[in-house]
């Protein structure tokens, strides 16, 4: 909740120094939505299987080198 | 695979914090792939970028403080990387292939499409440090006060870059929305490129 309500409530309050501009509350709406759009279109686009072969590969690795000095030690 | 054994070379994780470690990762990539698309202006590069990040993530993970947000931790690597070794490449990308708004907006609905190509170039043209910190808060779901920890600024700081980047994007989409309507995407993107040189100066 609380970031939701700092996402909402962060039009310039207290920091009205840093620029004299605020813009049309529908323009900034607009805004938003265009950028989620750009956002979750990439979110929602598949993910390339070769992320997941590499996650595999290193713990894989780790895996390994962890039995390896299980054996050591025995 | 040497970069796979150096990520792997801290490993004093049981396999169950490893478990949850990597399923934690697996759940961010496509935020990670989102966020480095934005910063970088390229789907290539992002992708790139995003493997990276997971390896210095995985090499890294005693690092991470359980509880806190993985996310935003992730975006503090992926954003590092960024800046210290992509920077450079992503803007010869940019200049030998045209952004990536073209070739990406496949995705979605058709509808939106034209809507969607055209943001993302006036994103494209936006300074990275405005661009980044809008990206963070308007899309990404993070706080300002985890953007400013990112990016290792004050909160003020943070509101000041997304109102710039919001009053920036108002300025270059309302020029571009009348050559978008043209037939020929080439000369409505040259037309876009004039105009908004126009403004810059």
């Amino acid at each position: 909740m609380n970031r939701l309500d700092a996402a909402m409530s962060e039009t310039g309050e207290g920091d009205n120094d840093d620029f004299e501009l605020v813009l049309d509350p529908k323009v900034q709406e607009s805004i938003g939505r265009s950028l989620k759009a750009h956002y979750d279109d990439i979110v929602n686009a598949p993910v390339p299987d070769k992320f997941l072969v590499l996650l595999a590969q290193l713990e894989a690795t780790e895996q390994r080198a962890a039995g390896a000095s299980t054996d050591e030690r025995n | 695979m040497s970069a796979i054994d150096t990520a792997s070379r801290t490993s004093v994780r049981t396999e169950e914090q490893a478990k949850e470690f990597k399923d934690g990762l697996i759940r961010e990539i496509p935020n990670l792939r989102a966020f480095a698309a934005s910063l970088s202006g390229s789907m290539q590069l992002a992708d790139d970028l995003v493997q990276d990040t997971l390896l210095k993530a995985w090499g890294n993970s005693d690092k991470f403080e359980p509880g806190t947000s993985l996310r935003a931790w992730l975006f503090t690597i992926l954003r590092n990387t960024y800046y210290s070794l992509y920077r450079k490449r992503g803007r010869e990308v940019q200049d030998s292939e045209g952004t990536y708004a073209e070739r990406m907006a496949t995705h979605g609905n058709q509808e939106s499409h034209l809507d969607l190509a055209d943001f993302r170039k006036a994103l494209a043209k936006l300074p990275e440090e405005q661009r980044e910190v809008l990206i963070m808060v308007g899309a990404t779901g993070l706080s300002y006060e985890e953007a400013a920890e990112i990016c290792g600024v004050a909160i003020g700081t943070i509101k000041s870059r997304v109102n710039r980047a919001r009053t920036k994007l108002a300025e270059l989409l309302s020029i571009g929305s009348v050559d978008d309507l043209g037939p020929d995407r080439a000369s409505a993107a040259a037309m876009q490129r004039v105009g908004s040189e126009n403004i810059g100066s």
